[in-house]
């Protein structure tokens, strides 16, 4: 029966194109504009941990005074990191921050290159599951005692070594040798959650170096460097003294009552530093934030994007009613044939199945073709507007929602003409003819 | 003669028709009024002026890592090559780019007494020497440029004169003029800074905050292993240019890195493409949406002109003639669209108020809701027109037929 209406339905279709085109187009435009944003909403809301996003924890501490910032920053000051890395709580850790380097190898005509180089723990890699290709972390001593050692990822190992196993092999970072211990996989998650201050949506790194060597050889900060007092920093070690908030810091921990007892373990040391006179504010405090939350309260889906979903939602929403007073005069119109078909006995269910079949292979159509109006619209945006690819691609879930939302779309506007027409006494339209 | 009361009827009579032209209309309305007026909102930010020779000016970056040089007579000679380099027009060290999304910002304290200091507004504090001006190319409009010993070298806190925006000055001193004023890059009474000259404008880094014109410009050649550098060259020359700084720079010391060669231009398209990009897709969203409704609309007319036909043809039997018929269609479209827009309109007023309570979007024009009912009445009389003329052609002759 279902094969007998896909027969009529599409028999309906072809005696009016003009209509028929009109339906298809109207869904598809909606479907095309709805996909468009909601891919790109989609790829910047997504949480990168996955499950491990209840495990990772971002630490903020509210360490200014009672007249400066109105809200947690989203950095620690050197001081505080140093402090909180003591701490025997959490399962692992990692203070971190972004520098520059020049990257030279043993070959003297190798022209130099600057790479940005996160400067951070061992745990690191464990913490945010980085997968290697050869070797592995610095071991865990060197985040006390610093040496030279250094984590490279596959593509510099490509652009420097032609990607062989480069473990043991020097790489000079401003002149000084490094030993490479590890090359990693191709990683890179979108947003890059583990430090969203100076943008979410870029490439990580392509260097890990250790953060024990920070003081020791002065790396800089690429990244956001924010003050609540007014200090003057003329070195390296007054910066690292300072109020200045800049290092990123991160705990994994393993379940509430973990995480619960960190808190508290910053609570106390929150008390601590008071006696020391700092944290000289009534809401003086640490706050533990998840990955999702993290990712929230940084306001990683920008609100343009927002505002585009919700207005490309009252777009669909036109459509839709468009095609409702399309569908009511398609189906009105063939009210005689109706009548007919019912004199002879098609039931009322009947006429309405047969009439949702013609209804929902209308929103396939224009589903498909919205999916390939999506596709064009997110291909030229991103070559007009020079977009990162991860949040260009269509992603795969969209080739099942965009036409499940067609249809759901279709047969919704499709029940009340298809009700109006199968409710209509077939006695009325037997007599006009 | 517009028949209003029998368009009224029959409006009536088929309600269910009327009644989703009615709701696609108020939704197109509402929509179609807060986008465009996002669109306009946007195409302003973007149209802003930086003050600067923004064509001419570029910025690069250039990072020493040998250890063993000394870096202000390093720096010192590497901007005298450049300047000397056949093309450019002027060139000076600087701590931010304008419109490069990065830089330093700052507050400063201005008064008279302690009792009376305040903080100033928060402003972008570049630093360079007297070449400064002529290289970001903006207009001195009040007071002097630095003198050549007034500048010194090294470290941000040694600043002791300044050169200040327009925006700036009007901020902090009103309409009193800023020259000769102090204030202090500490507390009251720290680190006085004095303004000598006003810019009449130069823009920060940052173009969605509050204070983007809000600049100074401090006395100082900055000694960092990170140098930025500003240059102005003629129009056109940067390709060529870049190769030639590079070569020079690198004959000097091998030991450093020279790159992001960037016009600001460029800087400005980078840090306005996301404002673009909404620009963009909401046009295309607006397009679409009354290219939809105009056909819909059209789809309507027709299907209404065939179930019509009858009815038509007998008007025109007893003496209707062709642009009665057509104005009977223009009519009972205008209706629904002037209620619809009415209703439509107060809908936007609703959807703004709710997007700036939510989003930081600033209050709904009226101007937006108007000019979209005007636009969509316009909509409508070509969305009916073209279709209702082939129904004033339809012969009286069809009213006698049985079919």
């Amino acid at each position: 029966m279902f094969f007998y209406y896909l027969d009529l339905a599409w028999r309906s279709i072809k005696k009016t194109p003009f209509l028929s085109l009109l339906m298809v187009l109207a869904i598809s435009i909606g479907i095309g504009i709805t996909i468009t944003t909601l891919n790109v909403y989609q790829l910047m809301s997504e949480n990168p941990a996955g499950d491990r996003s209840d495990n990772l924890i971002a630490v903020q501490l509210w360490s200014q005074d009672k007249d400066a910032w109105k809200e947690f920053n989203a950095q620690l000051t050197y001081q505080d990191a140093y402090n909180l890395r003591k701490s025997d709580v959490p399962t692992r850790q990692t203070a971190m921050f972004v520098t520059g380097l020049a990257v030279q190898t043993e070959d003297p005509d190798f022209v130099p290159l600057l790479e940005s180089v996160r400067v951070t723990d061992s745990d690191f890699f464990n913490m945010f599951s980085v997968p290697f290709i050869y070797g592995k972390a610095w071991d865990k001593s060197v985040d006390t005692e610093a040496v030279y050692q250094v984590v490279i990822n596959e593509a510099l190992n490509q652009q420097l070594f032609a990607g062989e196993d480069s473990i043991g092999k020097t790489l000079y970072l401003d002149s000084k040798p490094y030993q490479i211990v590890g090359v990693t996989k191709t990683w890179s998650p979108s947003p890059l959650y583990y430090d969203i201050t100076t943008g979410a949506f870029k490439d990580s790194a392509q260097i890990f170096v250790p953060f024990s060597l920070a003081p020791i050889e002065e790396f800089q900060s690429w990244g956001n460097n924010q003050s609540w007092k007014r200090q003057s920093i003329n070195s390296y070690s007054e910066r690292l003294s300072s109020e200045m908030h800049w290092i990123q810091y991160w705990v994994e921990v393993q379940d509430d009552t973990q995480r619960d007892e960190y808190a508290q373990w910053l609570k106390r040391y929150v008390e601590q530093q008071q006696l020391l006179g700092r944290f000289d504010s009534p809401e003086a405090a640490a706050k533990l934030s998840n990955v999702e939350q993290w990712l929230e309260i940084n306001e990683v889906v920008p609100e343009d994007n927002k505002i585009l979903v919700g207005l490309s939602g009252l777009f669909l929403l036109v459509c839709l009613v468009n095609m409702l007073g399309l569908l009511l005069a398609k189906f009105l119109k063939r009210a005689p044939e109706v009548g007919v078909r019912r004199a002879i006995g098609a039931s009322r269910a009947q006429i309405f199945f047969q009439h949702m079949v013609e209804v929902g292979l209308i929103g396939f159509g224009g589903g498909l073709l919205g999916l390939l109006w999506a596709w064009g619209s997110l291909s030229m945006l991103s070559a007009h507007f020079d977009l990162e690819d991860a949040l260009t691609q269509l992603d795969l879930t969209m080739w099942v929602l965009a036409p499940t939302i067609a249809i759901a779309a279709a047969l919704i506007a499709g029940v009340y003409p298809a009700w109006r027409i199968c409710s209509t006494n077939p006695s009325v339209h037997l007599k006009s003819q | 003669m517009l028949q209003i009361k029998p368009i009224l009827s029959t409006l009536m009579r088929n309600k269910s028709g009327p009644i989703l032209l009615l709701i696609q209309i108020i939704l197109s309305v509402a929509i179609v009024a807060n986008a465009s007026f996002i669109i306009s909102e946007r195409l302003t930010l973007m149209d802003r002026e930086s003050g600067t020779a923004e064509e001419q000016v570029f910025d690069f970056r250039l990072y020493s890592f040998d250890k063993n040089i000394d870096l202000e007579s390093q720096i010192q000679r590497d901007i005298r090559a450049i300047r000397d380099l056949p093309g450019v027009i002027d060139a000076s060290t600087t701590s931010m780019v304008p419109l490069s999304g990065g830089g330093w910002s700052s507050g400063y304290t201005v008064g008279s007494s302690e009792e009376t200091a305040k903080d100033t507004e928060n402003t972008a504090v570049y630093y360079g020497d007297e070449h400064m001006i002529n290289t970001l190319g903006v207009e001195l409009i009040e007071g002097r440029n630095f003198y050549e010993e007034e500048v010194l070298t090294g470290s941000p806190d040694l600043a002791t004169h300044g050169i200040v925006s327009k925006a700036f000055a009007k901020a902090t001193w009103g309409d009193d003029t800023a020259i000769g004023k102090t204030m202090y890059a500490g507390d009251f009474g720290n680190m006085p800074i004095k303004v000598v000259g006003v810019v009449d404008k130069l823009q920060g880094a940052w173009v969605n905050s509050d204070s983007l014109d809000n600049s100074v410009i401090l006395n100082i050649k900055l000694v960092n292993v990170f140098t930025k550098v500003l240059v102005r060259a003629e129009v056109g020359t940067l390709a060529q240019l870049k190769q030639e700084i590079t070569t020079t720079l690198l004959k000097d010391n091998r030991n450093r890195v020279v790159e992001r060669f960037t016009l600001i231009s460029e800087h400005r398209k980078r840090v306005y493409r996301n404002h673009e990009l909404m620009a963009t897709v909401l046009s295309m969203m607006v397009i679409l949406l009354l290219l939809i409704t105009s056909l819909g609309l059209a789809g309507m007319v027709m299907f209404n002109i065939e179930r019509r036909t009858k009815q038509i043809g007998t008007r025109r039997a007893l003496g209707a003639k062709k642009r009665d018929i057509i104005s009977f269609f223009l009519v009972e479209n205008y209706i629904i669209c002037v209620v619809g827009g009415v209703i439509g309109g107060l809908v936007a007023v609703q959807l703004g108020q709710q997007l700036m309570s939510v989003y930081s979007l600033p209050k709904l024009e009226l101007i937006y809701p108007i000019a979209t009912v005007a636009g969509l009445i316009v909509l409508t009389t070509i969305a009916v027109i073209l279709p209702a003329r082939k129904a004033a052609n339809i012969s009286p002759a069809i009213a006698t037929r049985s079919v």
